[in-house]
């Protein structure tokens, strides 16, 4: 490691002790328990719900009913139910009222939404807990196994800088992170170049095309289909038709063109290594609205389509990245660029269920035996 | 003369720290106390709406009972449902005074735990 370490290294812990996550997940899980037997409570009244309305339908299908009376605790004799089509029923609160069969079905189908609405609300409220619960374990589990929180500031212009810190070092993992950080800045110069390169070719063809308004159908079109390959088709498709309008643009079209070649080439390669590029992204990101604001030359309208294109490419691994870290970590790190964990394993390493970054993995994977070491990160 | 002066003055600072979770332990237990009451008045609250709901779906010849004890009074639709809304109201600000209390005490909890 050539660059100074910066960033502090946290073991996750001492942030979270291990008993205190347990602690709190016992308690989610017991009031979990609580709203269980509440919802059983409650399907039993929909259950007993469901029974009388049958009863009820039923009752007046006759004249009278041959029954057994209870009378006390004990017996029971013979009796006649007379009457069947009349109901005294009970609203609540000691309020009675006297109701036909139909009536009284009607009262109690309306009982029966009610308290299935109460199940509904239970129901979310127990995948709420449930999912708390998930979390206090995960982060109890983290804890146990000697997580590590590492943060760094971020430093914007000189992403090359970037150290991927490894704790203590162990023989495999710094090797691999000085490759990641010697890639990063050999991939960063160059798109810087190429950016330089846009801007140049912009301002030539900010002169020189201004009456490229008849395009403005085509720009649509490809603004539609902004995802992955497309926008390089449509962009292409543009510019072999730009040249027979505007014969002084064609240098700046293939050049521009080249270098976009050039440039998803590039971009493949990132996606092979799984790396995050910072320069990348905030390049980018500042490009873009740079050229909304001067948005009706050709060219600016290009370079902004292929850049956001990129953007959506870039995307995809970013979000996977970031699903993973916000289920483990506390979202206290919101200014924070960059979070890495480590996790250190004395015996297995499949113990791990999250393991994220196969780059780092196989690494470890080959010798299984002793202390390995291996990290996640990803970029926020 | 130091030390003894400075254990006497730990021994006032452990008293008033055991006053302090007294009082603390206490204000939760009327919290909880407060927890419960409020539980058992919404529950009657959705009873009641419910009743109401009834009610006012009853057509006006219909008979209505009130159970007083072991006897069943017949009673005016017009009459139950004036009562039932007075039963509405009241309970309503009564839960309201019990959210007011329990404000009142979860901030002295809170001032206590600070202290």
């Amino acid at each position: 490691m050539q660059e100074p370490v910066k960033g502090t290294v946290t073991p996750l812990a001492s942030l979270f002790p291990p008993e205190e996550a347990q602690k709190a997940s016992k308690r989610v899980q017991d009031a979990l328990a609580d709203r269980q037997s509440e919802l059983d409570r409650v399907q039993g009244f929909i259950a007993d719900n469901t029974a009388l309305v049958n009863l009820v339908q039923r009752l007046p299908d006759e004249l009278h009913h041959d029954i057994m009376v209870p009378f006390g605790k004990a017996a029971f004799f013979p009796g006649r139910l007379v009457h069947t089509n009349e109901f005294l029923v009970l609203l609540g609160e000691g309020y009675y009222a006297e109701r036909t069969s139909k009536q009284t079905v009607e009262i109690l189908n309306r009982r029966g939404k009610a308290l299935e609405s109460q199940v509904d609300s239970l129901k979310a409220m127990m995948k709420d807990l449930k999912a708390e619960a998930s979390f206090f374990d995960a982060t109890a589990a983290e804890a146990v196994e000697g997580l590590v929180e590492i943060r760094e500031d971020y430093v914007e212009e000189s992403s090359s800088e970037r150290v991927i810190e490894t704790g203590p070092p162990k023989p495999d993992s710094p090797r691999f992170s000085g490759e990641d950080s010697m890639k990063v800045a050999a991939e960063d110069e160059e798109y810087a170049r190429m950016m330089l390169r846009f801007d140049e070719l912009e301002k030539e063809e900010l002169a020189a095309g201004s009456g490229d308004e008849h395009n403005e159908a085509d720009v649509d079109h490809s603004l539609s289909q902004l995802s992955g390959d497309h926008v390089l088709g449509s962009l292409e498709e543009r510019q072999v038709r730009k040249p027979l309008h505007h014969s002084k643009d064609e240098y700046a079209t293939t050049e521009e063109l080249l270098s976009k070649k050039h440039f998803e080439e590039d971009f493949a390669n990132q996606l092979k290594s799984k790396i995050q590029l910072e320069g990348l992204k905030e390049q980018s990101v500042p490009k873009d609205s740079d050229d909304v604001s001067h948005g009706k030359s050709f060219a600016n309208r290009a370079t902004q389509s292929s850049s956001r294109g990129k953007d959506n490419i870039q995307a995809l691994p970013t979000s996977k990245a970031e699903t993973s870290v916000q289920s483990s970590k506390p979202a206290t790190d919101g200014l924070k660029a960059f979070t890495g964990s480590i996790v250190e394993h004395t015996r297995n390493i499949q113990m791990n269920p999250r393991e994220q970054a196969p780059s780092s993995s196989q690494s470890s994977g080959s010798q299984p035996t002793k202390p390995v070491s291996r990290f996640k990160m990803q970029r926020r | 003369m130091a030390s003894s002066s400075s254990s006497a003055a730990m021994r006032e600072l452990q008293r008033e720290l055991e006053t302090k979770a007294n009082d603390l332990s206490k204000l939760q237990k009327d919290i909880s106390k407060n927890h419960q009451v409020r539980k058992k008045y919404t529950i009657q609250l959705g009873e009641n709406e419910l009743v109401l709901k009834e009610l006012d779906l009853l057509k006006e010849d219909a008979n209505v009972f009130k159970l007083i004890g072991p006897v069943l009074v017949k009673q005016d639709l017009a009459e139950a449902n004036a009562n039932v809304r007075k039963r509405i109201d009241y309970i309503s600000a009564e839960l309201k005074r019990l959210d007011a209390t329990l404000q009142d005490l979860e901030e002295k909890q809170n001032s206590k735990k600070e202290a």
